[in-house]
């Protein structure tokens, strides 16, 4: 059997669940198992991508996922190499990551996999990021100390915050703003953000969309979350607003978000110290800066046309806020390879890596939100990985049967000249930078990570609280201790 | 319907509310469901009871046909049952009702034996692929004697349901 070493760029949940169904698949007692190696880089230090780094504090249940991908890792044919840039990006550097060429991968691999997500916050064109107007990645990135290492929001000198888009990141958002921290101190939010947290002057939290209820992008869960907050309630909404069109057909999810709507937070509007709202057809057109600091956005009203698009009514009103945060989604980073910047992801057919002319990428593959654009919670990303690793497979052994998804693969498009890995690789190499990096402790491997990770927990339990997290620099003089 | 409502509704609902040791309550009074580093569903989480004494369940794949019929004892979930017996369900959190990767469709009769799911279960399924009339959370629906002969099948999913980002919604 030709070997089948695959170079996974990214390690977030894609990643490990493409890895977690191929090691599976092909078990390594079975012929076609035998020279299956999976070497997964990523550019931060721990492994899990937005698990670890997006996933908020308060969904403690959802990092539960890490288990199976514990279990990935544990196949001595997997391998996890932190802190490792692969090929270009543009603005937003890891300072400490080590920079590695695409083509340095080539000859030691016979397949490559990028799983490297949308880690780029899509912007809004009247508002540009400032002190003031921060993107909800920024804030994510600064409640769970992300290596890139956003700025904290001035929380103690502010009261009033808005967050333009109504998807569930910014739910997160909202929760985070308006929970105070006692409810968080038992999960895995630093001590560094607590502190910001615990002086927060936060009162009050506006969600502003351009659209309606029926097609705002936060799900049944995080909104019922946001009506069982113990110490915000929801102000009022215009009846009007929550009235279904005469000839709409409702999903399931969007009736019981209307009747979610219509009844209110469980606390009485105004009953409580902080309150939020939800300021449907409204879209941010200009914003000035008023003397005192505070921002004055101007907000055009909007109606949808046939489309369901918004368009303006013509009438505006206007906004003061402290603090503007843009929730808008996110996109691949246009300088990576494959990238299509009318997709604003990479190029994919069913998993496979497509050039600018159509013809795909021998033996090249995208999963995830790298693949799918920054839509989907985990259980989608999870059934596209399983796809894609199904496909690794029917491409790699034709007519051999064995894969179970019941998605099949598509039929194999035309493939073109170009080859960015190898057909003769030596199963256990990897490239020297690489080797190199490890030796010097900059690289990290997955039980290294372990080490850490149990440390993270103990450390915690001292506290309380779910974990206490650790900065590269602290985890470097963790890992090089004397043991 | 003259079932003990309550009673059977206790069980079904019993969820690991298992606490990682020292942490306290979480502030609002309701106890927190599985921090991770709790339960994991693998084998022998259950046990299988003696041939011919247990509750029949067969589980089907997407298409109907019959992957494995098994047995287990009342109050097993769905989700450790499956994992028992090396059926492809998935259990993303571990029975926290936070990811939907356990949906499962039940046989119409049978559907109708179960407690109806809570708003927390409803609101996991309103983002489950495939979803039907009579879909449950695997993790949530636990044996009772009167599911004896029920069929459990996998949910069907094709390209499109995630690729053209209808569902489940945006993050
Ligand atoms: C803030 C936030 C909260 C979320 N919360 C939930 C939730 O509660 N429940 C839920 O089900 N889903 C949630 N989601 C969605 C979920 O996180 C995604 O479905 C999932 O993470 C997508 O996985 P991925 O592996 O494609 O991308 P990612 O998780 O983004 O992983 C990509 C990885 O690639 C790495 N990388 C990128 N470029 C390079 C490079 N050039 N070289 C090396 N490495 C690189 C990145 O560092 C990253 O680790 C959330 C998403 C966000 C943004
Ligand atoms: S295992 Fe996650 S909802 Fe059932």
């Amino acid at each position: 059997m030709p070997p089948l070493k695959l170079a996974v760029v990214g390690g977030g949940p894609s990643a490990f669940y493409v890895a977690s169904r191929l090691l599976s698949l092909l078990p390594h007692h079975q012929p076609r198992g035998a020279d299956l190696k999976i070497h997964i880089y990523d550019r931060l230090w721990a492994p899990h991508g937005l698990v670890r780094y997006g996933v908020a504090p308060d969904h403690p249940e959802v990092k539960n996922v890490t288990h199976k991908f514990d279990q990935a890792a544990a196949d001595d044919r997997f391998r996890f190499f932190g802190n490792v840039q692969v090929g270009p990006q543009s603005s937003h550097i890891i300072p400490h990551a080590l920079s590695l060429p695409l083509d340095a991968l080539s000859q030691h691999y016979t397949h490559i996999l990028f799983a490297t997500g949308c880690t780029i916050p899509t912007l809004h064109d009247v508002l540009p990021p400032s002190d003031r107007i921060q993107s909800a990645l920024s804030l994510v990135h600064w409640y769970t100390q992300h290596p890139s290492h956003s700025n904290p929001p001035p929380l103690d000198t502010i009261s009033h915050v808005t967050l333009i888009g109504q998807g569930n990141v910014s739910l997160d958002v909202a929760r985070m703003l308006l929970s105070g921290s006692s409810a968080l101190e038992q999960y895995d939010v630093p001590e560094v953000v607590l502190d910001v947290m615990r002086r927060s002057s936060v009162r009050h939290v506006s969600i502003v969309g351009r659209r309606g209820p029926h097609q705002a992008a936060f799900t049944t869960k995080e909104l019922r979350e946001m009506m069982n907050l113990k110490d915000a309630s929801l102000l009022p909404i215009d009846p009007a607003v929550l009235e279904p069109p005469p000839d709409a057909k409702l999903s399931r999810q969007q009736s019981r978000i209307l009747q979610l709507l219509q009844k209110g937070s469980v606390n009485a509007p105004r009953s409580t110290p902080k309150s939020w709202s939800l300021d449907f057809f409204r879209s941010p057109a200009a914003f000035s800066q008023l003397p005192s600091g505070k921002l004055r956005i101007s907000l055009a009203h909007t109606a949808l046309d046939l489309h369901e698009r918004a368009i303006s009514t013509g009438e505006t009103s206007a906004l003061e806020t402290d603090l503007v945060v843009t929730a808008l989604g996110h996109h691949a980073d246009p300088a990576q390879a494959f990238y299509d910047p009318a997709l604003r992801h990479l190029r994919t057919l069913s998993g496979r890596i497509i050039n600018p002319l159509g013809r795909a990428v021998k033996n090249v593959y995208a999963s995830g939100w790298a693949a799918m654009g920054a839509r989907g919670v985990l259980a989608s990303t999870l059934l596209d990985a399983y796809a894609v690793a199904d496909t690794i497979i029917a491409d790699h052994f034709p007519g051999a049967t064995g894969a179970t998804t019941s998605i099949a693969p598509t039929a194999p498009p035309a493939v073109s000249e170009e080859r960015l890995t190898a057909e003769n690789v030596v199963l256990n190499s990897i490239p020297a930078a690489v080797e190199q990096g490890l030796e010097d402790g900059r690289v990290v491997g997955y039980e290294q990570w372990k080490a850490v990770d149990a440390e993270e927990v103990k450390r915690g339990a001292e506290k309380g609280k779910e974990r206490e997290r650790m900065g590269w620099e602290e985890a470097r003089t963790f890992l090089a201790r004397p043991v | 319907m003259s079932r003990p409502r309550l009673a059977v509704h206790a069980l079904a609902r019993c969820r690991p509310s298992l606490r990682v040791a020292g942490l306290p309550r979480a502030p609002h009074g309701a106890p927190r469901r599985a921090l991770h580093a709790t339960v994991v569903r693998q084998h022998g989480s259950i046990t299988r009871p003696e041939p011919g004494t247990g509750i029949k369940l067969n589980f089907r794949d997407a298409k109907g046909d019959v992957l494995k019929v098994v047995e287990a004892n009342e109050g097993d979930d769905i989700l450790s049952i499956a994992h028992e017996h090396d059926i492809d369900l998935e259990g993303a959190c571990e029975g926290s009702v936070a990811c939907s990767t356990c949906h499962v469709i039940l046989s119409p009769q049978h559907y109708d034996l179960i407690p109806e799911p809570e708003d927390d279960e409803n609101d996991m399924l309103d983002m489950a692929f495939g979803l039907t009339d009579t879909s449950r959370l695997g993790c949530q629906v636990k044996l009772t004697r009167t599911l004896d002969g029920m069929d459990v099948q996998l949910p069907s999913a094709t390209r499109n349901m995630f690729v053209d980002g209808k569902k489940p919604t945006h993050h």
